[in-house]
């Protein structure tokens, strides 16, 4: 780069710098350009200028390069053809789902990327636990069902047969001393008040035998027993007697 | 054939509760405040924070954007204060980090087999220099070269976006060039 701190300065700056960055309209161009050829301060200032604006391209095409483009949404392909410049290439960016997670990442701000990775491990947690407790629950019914399918009809059919010559034994062991038919009403009371009782409602209704019926009459005195019989119908010490 | 909403109805329309309009307002601006905030920070991973927290920002004071300003306008301030406030932070940051900083992003990009190692190396150290150059502008002068080089807004948008007179524009642009050449020589005479 040239030396040029002591050189002059043209009191045409302005016009300089709209030049240099294609702004001027054609007919300031030409006059520009016209006015260069003859003003050696513009000249040299020119020149320094290109190499500054081309130096800041530079670093910005390296730092932003490969991400960035100020016109942003429908960049095409973009070769720079100069064989002096780096071989700067624009692409639509078309990125795979990983791509774009990896790169949100990079662009978020790191307390962003706590929170989504706090809430990426919350939710790791939550799934096991969800996992977890329903392979739990479907160990549960298998070991019902398992159970259950224990009870084939066949040992079903034995546990009653079982049950059954049980109670049958019981019940011959009970019937034993051959009861008198006073002894089996007995009996049948005393087996049926428990009955009543614990079922809290009455037997169904059968038909009285002939003893029971005598004594429900003599219960509610319907015919005279032996004792009233005996009875005298006038109280002796009546007065009217 | 579909109109597109400029950038205050995209306003309008957040204002009034659709939440598809500021994304929009970000999709539209975010490139160019990323490559403010990178020509302003030198810094690839400052420039990222910088933007995301001039969205906010924005998304934050949406009420009390003024219809008078243009959006484009009112983000760049935003963006502008932003980078400001985080370079007045980072002052302690030593330079050490940035080139390291350099070293890793140069590394990134690829190089045609041409390129000598040297000429890679030269290169590389002169984008450095560059970077160094332009972050030591004072920021009045900064933003202008920024907006110039790396957002390659016209002279009159920057005008615009600024709320400066043309020439002023003009004239910020042209005295930063010259102090960015007078560091660059220095560099070219530290190299040569």
């Amino acid at each position: 780069m040239r030396t040029m701190n002591e050189r002059p300065v043209c009191h045409r700056s302005e016009d300089l710098v709209t030049y240099l960055y294609n702004e001027a309209s054609a007919t300031d161009a030409q006059d520009f350009a016209g006015h260069v050829e003859t003003c050696e301060a513009c000249r040299a200032e020119f020149a320094v200028f290109s190499q500054v604006h081309e130096s800041i391209l530079l670093w910005r095409n390296e730092a932003l390069g490969s991400a960035f483009s100020p016109a942003p949404q429908t960049a095409p392909v973009l070769v720079e053809a100069t064989p002096d410049s780096r071989q700067f290439v624009r692409h639509e960016r078309k990125l795979p789902a990983l791509a774009a997670l990896r790169e949100f990442f990079s662009v978020s701000p790191l307390w962003l990327r706590g929170a989504t990775a706090f809430a990426a491990l919350l939710l790791c947690v939550l799934a096991v636990l969800a996992v977890s407790r329903m392979s739990r629950k479907q160990n549960q019914v298998t070991i019902n069902q398992a159970q259950k399918s224990d009870y084939t009809k066949q040992q079903f059919d034995v546990a009653v047969a079982t049950e059954v010559k049980r109670q049958l034994h019981q019940l011959n062991s009970k019937d034993a001393p051959a009861p008198t038919t006073a002894n089996r009403q007995k009996l049948n009371e005393t087996n049926r008040r428990p009955q009543i009782a614990a079922n809290g409602t009455q037997p169904r209704a059968r038909g009285l035998t002939r003893a029971e019926r005598e004594q429900l009459a003599a219960d509610l005195r319907l015919t005279p027993g032996r004792d009233e019989e005996e009875l005298p119908f006038v109280f002796p010490d009546e007065p009217n007697q | 054939m579909e109109m597109v909403a400029s950038d205050e109805q995209m306003v309008e329309r957040a204002l009034s509760g659709d939440p598809e309009a500021f994304g929009e307002i970000v999709r539209r601006w975010e490139r160019r405040i990323f490559a403010l905030a990178f020509g302003m920070l030198g810094r690839e991973e400052d420039a990222r924070d910088a933007t995301q927290e001039t969205f906010m920002a924005a998304f934050r004071n949406l009420r009390g954007f003024r219809g008078e300003a243009k959006v484009s306008s009112w983000l760049h301030r935003i963006a502008v204060n932003q980078c400001i406030t985080r370079q007045r932070r980072a002052k302690v940051r030593s330079e050490t980090a940035l080139e390291d900083e350099a070293e890793r992003n140069a590394a990134v990009f690829a190089l045609p087999a041409e390129i000598s190692p040297a000429r890679t190396a030269e290169g590389r150290e002169r984008s450095v220099a560059v970077r160094r150059a332009v972050c030591a502008l004072p920021p009045d002068l900064r933003q202008v070269v920024v907006m110039k080089e790396f957002e390659e807004l016209t002279f009159q948008e920057i005008s615009d976006a600024l709320e400066l007179p043309l020439s002023t524009v003009k004239s910020r642009l042209y005295t930063a060039l010259r102090q960015l050449q007078m560091r660059l020589q220095k560099f070219g005479e530290q190299v040569g």
